[in-house]
């Protein structure tokens, strides 16, 4: 009972921080909804068990990432906007009308698939593997059978480094003809 | 199967459908906003909502590989923000303004 | 050594020196560059006198020199390698090549030491030799076609070698277009033999040639043959095709010695020799080859009386002495032939090479009106010039004579002779001596009509030496095929020609006719002495100083206007086959062309355009609405897939 009233009041908070980010025309309003959504995220993380992802998701997310939002905003020093969103009625109602029958979509998907899911979850419990839930055999996975991968994203963010510092010294963004 | 209630009994289909809701959510952002650092924003929402059904399923199927896989998502994440910022910062010099309609090249 | 390194060797050596000097074009270092193809022609001449020599040291009949480098081409039954062979034909060819070749590009360091493009000059003067070498010892027709493509190819590229002038490049264009007529009979001609015999080797086909001799008309080896004879008359300007020699002269002059006298124009007789067996079994072509040699003869040295120009006269004199060359082999005297081809191929080189003598000395000036008297002023080039001048006439024991009147005695004597061919080749073996006089006498003798501001003097040594040593060759060149009827009287030398080329010439199945030995000796004084007749006569006109040329243009009249104007022949083409070609392509481009293909390719790609721009209207450059797409798309799928 305490983990349901739990998972809802976290759900609540999640699906609200996110509607103000794309709702709120002030972008720096946006930026702290956003936080918030990782917040509730991170917090989602912890119900499921996933403590270690649960942290690196405030670190890296609620953390690094959004100050860097956050950062280029205030180096933009944007005012409120006039104009938030996009002109064009048709197409924004198609816009709008496609992420709804989406959502509707993979609801309904879900919900069909549920069963299926249970019974794989059946098979899967009989002949699986013993699995911890602890960081400890987060690590060993990931440093054992995804070490090639965990280096290969090492280097890919060494060429975003470089990347991003050649790209913000730039004059003129991708118009650069002068 | 017994009957479940579906407000006490909290399971996968539940973490599924807010990350389906907080994807859509992204997406519409993705769709409608103008401003390009907003854009961004929506994008890390999706990329969180995609998070959220992995470690979900990795939690009801009990395999680790999606904690794995959500590890990889937001070094990737950080890593698109990092560029995706870089260039707000390019048009911005450029335009003094951050809007999506400056990257109209594609334009056939 | 092998003889296949040595082949190898002779091949290559003028491909590397043309290598050398082409990857330098741009120089201007004279000496370098004639020194570098000289030197590369030079080692091919060793190499044809080392070959030479193991020929001349094996039994007469082994005397055969292979060489298969690779296999070229094999599609299923046919198959070409790329095979060399030297035997007493080819032989004879690249002796000729590579020596007289030698001498030229020795001759070419003096001649063309001022021009700008001396170094692209020798690049192509190497590439020639190289292809003339392909042509003359490839074993196969396919491999001959290769290397008669690009000796044609050279001769276009050193004929136009001056193409800043337009007249000079129309004339590089001129000879390569009617070779081409030329060539795309001689194709046709591959493709008869070939489906006929199966293959193109030719000893193979030699072998293969019918033993009895073919009366139709429409017989594989008559077809064939007359095939590769008219691709022979393109490459050889016999007629009708004869149209661009004289026009070929507008290349540089030791270039016309070399390719438009001694070397490529004689790769049609050289052809016909190579496949005498063949030809011997098509009675039919060999008498169309006899006739168009007799007519070339005689039609080309009429025109020759009437020019001006020193070049042309050499011009015309080469392809009336080429004439005589395929009415030789016309009438089955591949050895004459073969002998006329060699003596021809010494004094008109050096009378070229003399008439480059002579330009130079006058600073470019190539019309005879305005020459006369250069006698006390080129000695030794009007020395050597007057050597080439008594064999090209006949004058008896000079190598010209051997030659020419061998020929002139088996048209006759010979069974597929006749006295008609014979009467031809007395004519203008008469014409020649009157319009080689006429080219003394305007040239070097006479009073001097040179203009004041022209000084002529002697050329250097590097350029004289050729004529001398050309001139020694022309002189002595003819006794090593001395007829047996003369030979008699000299000491009884043997004919060493005639047996060295004995066991690669077919004999005539046709029983000779008894001749006696009389009649030689009567004949051959008739022409010998109707020559020189006609010789003293050019000379009492034209030295004697008067205003000869309009005086025998008047008494001529139209004939002389006729002949004059070349027979109208290119008009004839012009009027007759190049005008109303054009005339057709041009309705050909207004009808067919801008009416019918042109509107259907518009219609067509006004339709794309049309579809384009249907397609263009969702590609507004708006990311979101890509995204969007992006997002419709998903739930379209996603439709799809719950609905099933």
């Amino acid at each position: 009972m305490t983990d349901a009233i739990l998972f809802w009041f976290l759900a609540l908070v999640t699906v609200c921080a996110g509607l103000s980010v794309i709702l709120m025309s002030n972008p720096i309003y946006s930026a702290l909804s956003l936080a918030m959504t990782m917040v509730g995220v991170s917090a989602l993380f912890v119900t499921l068990g996933a403590y270690f992802i649960a942290g690196v998701q405030l670190i890296v997310y609620a953390g690094a990432v959004m100050v860097l939002f956050v950062m280029v905003l205030m180096l933009f020093d944007l005012k409120h906007e006039i104009q938030a969103f996009t002109r064009g009625k048709i197409t924004g109602a198609i816009k709008i009308a496609s992420v709804g029958i989406l959502a509707g979509l993979v609801v309904g998907a879900i919900t069909l698939g549920t069963k299926a899911i249970e019974a794989a979850k059946a098979t899967e419990a009989v002949a699986g593997k013993t699995y911890d839930n602890n960081t400890m055999s987060l690590a060993q996975n990931l440093f054992l059978q995804n070490v090639f991968g965990f280096e290969a994203l090492g280097v890919l963010l060494l060429v975003i480094a470089v990347g991003t510092v050649a790209l913000s010294r730039s004059r003129g963004g991708t118009h650069a003809r002068d | 199967m017994p009957e479940t209630n579906i407000l006490t009994t909290i399971g996968l289909e539940h973490y599924l459908v807010l990350s389906a809701v907080l994807f859509s959510m992204g997406m519409a952002g993705v769709l409608l906003r103008r401003n390009l650092i907003v854009l961004l924003m929506s994008i890390e929402l999706m990329l969180n909502a995609v998070n959220i059904s992995f470690v979900a399923f990795s939690k009801f199927n009990n395999n680790i590989e999606g904690q794995i896989m959500v590890f990889f998502v937001m070094t990737i994440a950080a890593a698109e923000a990092a560029v995706g910022l870089a260039l707000a910062v390019s048009i911005f010099k450029r335009f003094k303004e951050v809007n999506i309609r400056f990257f109209e090249h594609l334009k056939g | 050594m092998s003889h296949q390194a040595l082949i190898a060797i002779l091949l290559l050596s003028p491909f590397v020196g043309f290598l050398l000097n082409g990857l330098r074009y741009r120089s201007q270092n004279y000496v370098l560059a004639g020194s570098i193809a000289t030197g590369a022609v030079f080692v091919s001449f060793i190499c044809s006198v080392m070959l030479m020599m193991d020929l001349i040291a094996a039994p007469a009949d082994q005397r055969r020199l292979t060489a298969n480098f690779f296999e070229w081409i094999a599609v299923g039954g046919f198959k070409v390698n790329a095979g060399f062979v030297v035997d007493q034909i080819s032989s004879i060819m690249i002796l000729i090549i590579t020596g007289v070749g030698s001498l030229i590009h020795l001759f070419s360091i003096g001649y063309m030491h001022h021009d700008k493009g001396v170094t692209k000059y020798f690049a192509y003067l190497n590439l020639f030799v190289f292809n003339m070498l392909i042509l003359v010892l490839g074993d196969s027709l396919l491999t001959m076609f290769v290397g008669w493509e690009g000796v044609g190819l050279c001769s276009y590229l050193l004929i136009g070698f001056w193409f800043s002038d337009a007249a000079k490049a129309a004339a590089g264009m001129k000879a390569f277009i009617t070779n081409r007529v030329g060539d795309a009979a001689f194709i046709i001609g591959m493709f008869i033999l070939f489906f006929s015999f199966g293959t193109l080797n030719m000893y193979e086909l030699n072998a293969l040639a019918p033993t009895t001799v073919e009366a139709s008309w429409l017989g594989a080896a008559t077809l064939g043959t007359l095939m590769l004879f008219i691709g022979a008359t393109g490459k050889s300007a016999q007629v009708p095709l004869y149209v661009w020699l004289p026009d070929a002269m507008a290349g540089p002059t030791p270039v016309s010695a070399l390719i438009h006298a001694a070397t490529m124009v004689t790769a049609g007789v050289y052809m016909i020799v190579r496949l005498n067996p063949m030809f011997v079994a098509a009675p039919n072509t060999m008498m169309i080859v006899a006739i168009v040699g007799a007519i070339t003869a005689v039609m080309a040295a009429t025109i020759g009386l009437t020019q001006y120009d020193i070049k042309k006269i050499l011009a015309y004199s080469t392809v009336s002495q080429l004439g005589y060359m395929f009415l030789a082999v016309g009438v089955g005297a591949f050895g004459a032939g073969m002998m006329h081809l060699m003596t021809h191929a010494f004094f008109k080189a050096l009378m070229f090479l003399g008439s480059g003598s002579v330009i130079h000395a006058m600073e470019g000036e190539q019309d005879t009106r305005l020459m006369g008297g250069l006698k006390k002023y080129l000695p030794i080039t009007h020395f050597t010039f007057l050597m080439g001048w008594l064999a090209i006439i006949g004058f008896p024991l000079f190598s010209g004579f051997f030659s020419k009147d061998e020929i002139l005695w088996q048209s006759f004597a010979s069974p597929r002779g006749s006295v008609f061919l014979w009467v031809a080749g007395a004519i203008g073996a008469t014409l020649t001596a009157f319009y080689m006089t006429r080219l003394m006498a305007l040239t070097f003798w006479g009073k001097s009509r040179v203009p004041k501001e022209v000084h002529p003097h002697e050329s250097p040594v590097i350029m004289t030496i050729p004529l001398i040593v050309l001139a020694i060759l022309s002189v002595v060149g003819g006794f090593i095929g001395v007829p047996h009827l003369i030979g008699e009287y000299l000491g009884h030398i043997p004919n060493y020609w005639a047996e060295w080329l004995a066991p690669v010439i077919k004999t005539l199945p046709e029983a000779a006719a008894p001749h006696t030995a009389t009649q030689e000796w009567a004949l051959m004084t008739t022409s010998v002495t109707l020559a020189l007749i006609s010789a003293f006569v050019a000379y009492r006109i034209y030295t004697s100083g008067k205003g000869t040329n309009e005086a025998i243009a008047k008494a001529f009249g139209p004939v002389y206007n006729v002949v004059n104007n070349k027979y109208f022949v290119d008009e004839a083409y012009f009027g007759g086959i190049i005008n109303p070609l054009v005339k057709q392509s041009q309705n050909l481009w207004m009808y067919i062309d801008v009416n019918f293909i042109d509107k259907t390719t518009h219609v067509i790609s006004d339709m794309t355009k049309g579809a384009g721009s249907l397609a263009r209207s969702f590609q507004t450059g708006n990311m979101q609405q890509y995204a969007m797409y992006i997002g419709l798309g998903v739930v379209v799928v996603l439709t799809f897939v719950l609905m099933r």
